[in-house]
């Protein structure tokens, strides 16, 4: 985690901007549902749609458009310029190391390291990161948005919803030592074969091909093992959690419809519950899934040494 | 014995070294110097049976084909080259070992002192250590390895040159221990390291100058 917050500080002009690119594109996407909303109230009660009601509409359009181009812009740009301080921390940090005090030339572990750990943290940040963030992010303000719209009906799927979030604080806190595990088992198997690539000559002279190979092999059975377990570990807690996400929003549907036909709420209002109660939904359903990738991220970062 | 008779070695279309000859007897101590880059590495290596010369062969206790040159040498180079191992596995390579011998190797690589306050002793894990490991002890390690192997031909490729003062000359020490009934080819670029020895050679230009 410690890498992760010195990234973050070598770049939080970028990082900041992100944050208020990823803000704007979810306010203008809750507006938007918003609109759509007193859009269905508005044919519910036959009412007319005026000029100015059109023109709002295709400037929240419009907006939606704008934002998101700037949150993945600004998202994938911060992405690439934290990759890089990451990347240029490690290269910076190897130079520093001292060649006569320490056996520091140990160039399998560092081979090893740029090829694996420091590539796939890289295609963490460029690929995950910012999306997955964005994605909580959305979850979060759309709650907050949801609670001043409707106390009782945001309730109403929140008290299910923050039950199913204790099931995944403690699925993932087990999940996360098993992954953990299965990361070292897997960076030690390519340290084992970009050393016997690196130390190929002495194999060679000192007869070592029978001892790298049974030190590869035992290095790839332990991976194997762990990589089961967790795999197995994480489709269970996912698939747990996939059908528990449904609950909240058959609960929101039952309670929001009761109170339509009771006349409590307008459709509308329950469109817009249901439109943005997805976006809670979805971030639950890969919850664990995702808490798992971060940990193989910090895990991989651990491993990098920037400061 | 090694012989080299009008050996050439081209790298990228160009030759590093061209008919060049050499022979060592058996026991002889042989140091090659000269700048980086001159070729002595590339020489040394091809002795081994790790470069294949581009025209003629090498000759090594009767030996012409690589494969068979490499179980008659022990390498010593400028790198320790150690595998994410126990310190054991490092020396012995997996081969059969007797423990009386071990002992006997570990304290002539000035090696004992160390592995006896390390927890595990020569089961010592290299892998997640290698950080903490010192040029000096790794290049120990890598000079326990050679003697453990116990090769007639002893081929030492810069083996002090990323240490410091004192850790040279525990390598050096524990070099000389092992090597006094062995041929020995030292390339190095500092000529303090070969005293003792029988001849020394200049290597420039491709050639080898007695010096």
């Amino acid at each position: 985690m410690s890498v992760l917050l010195i990234l973050i500080k070598r770049n939080k002009f970028w990082v900041a901007f992100s944050v208020l690119a990823a803000l704007l594109s979810n306010l203008s996407q809750m507006f938007f549902a918003n609109l759509i909303g007193k859009l269905v109230n508005n044919i519910e009660s036959r009412s007319a749609i005026t000029l100015s009601f059109i023109i709002t509409a295709a400037c929240f359009i419009v907006s939606n458009a704008f934002t998101l181009l700037l949150n993945q812009y600004v998202g994938r740009l911060t992405a690439e310029k934290m990759a890089h301080s990451l990347r240029m921390g490690y290269a910076k940090k190897l130079l520093e190391r001292s060649l006569k005090e320490k056996y520091t030339l140990d160039t399998a572990s560092a081979m090893s390291i740029a090829q694996n750990e420091l590539s796939q943290a890289n295609t963490y940040l460029s690929n995950t990161f910012f999306d997955i963030t964005g994605m909580l992010f959305m979850a979060f303000l759309a709650t907050v948005f949801l609670l001043f719209k409707n106390v009782f009906l945001t309730l109403v799927f929140l008290i299910p919803t923050f039950l199913i979030l204790i099931y995944v604080f403690f699925s993932s806190r087990s999940l996360s030592g098993i992954v953990s595990k299965a990361q070292n088992e897997k960076n030690r198997m390519n340290k084992v074969a970009y050393s016997v690539i690196h130390a190929f000559y002495s194999v060679k002279i000192f007869g070592g091909e029978k001892l790298s190979m049974k030190a590869y092999n035992e290095s790839f059975e332990s991976w194997k093992k762990q990589w089961q377990k967790m795999g197995r570990r994480s489709a269970l807690y996912n698939t747990l959690s996939g059908i528990m996400s449904m609950i909240p929003l058959l609960i929101l549907l039952l309670v929001g419809a009761l109170m339509v036909i009771r006349g409590d709420i307008l459709l509308g209002t329950l469109i817009v519950f249901l439109y943005l109660q997805s976006s809670l939904t979805s971030a639950i359903m890969n919850l664990p899934n995702w808490l798992a990738n971060f940990k193989v991220f910090t895990t991989n970062l651990s491993r990098i040494d920037i400061s | 014995m090694i012989k080299l008779e009008n050996v050439s070695f081209k790298y990228e279309n160009a030759y590093v070294f061209e008919n060049l000859s050499l022979t060592v007897k058996d026991g002889e101590k042989v140091g090659i110097i000269g700048e980086s880059g001159c070729g002595k590495s590339t020489l040394l290596k091809m002795i081994a049976g790790l470069n294949i010369p581009t025209s003629e062969e090498i000759n090594v206790d009767g030996e012409k084909d690589p494969e068979g040159i490499i179980k008659k040498v022990s390498v010593v180079m400028q790198s320790p080259m150690l595998l994410p191992l126990s310190i054991i596995d490092n020396i012995t390579m997996g081969h059969d070992h007797d423990e009386e011998r071990i002992e006997k190797i570990i304290e002539a690589a000035n090696l004992k002192k160390w592995t006896d306050s390390l927890p595990d002793g020569l089961n010592t894990y290299l892998g997640d250590r290698a950080d903490e490991l010192s040029g000096g002890q790794a290049q120990r390690i890598a000079i326990a390895r050679a003697m453990f192997k116990d090769a007639g031909i002893l081929l030492l490729d810069e083996p002090t040159s990323a240490l410091d003062g004192e850790n040279a000359a525990s390598v050096l020490e524990a070099i000389n221990r092992f090597t006094s009934d062995k041929t020995v080819i030292h390339v190095t670029h500092r000529r303090e390291h070969l005293n003792g020895y029988d001849r020394i050679f200049m290597m420039k230009d491709g050639k080898l100058i007695e010096a």
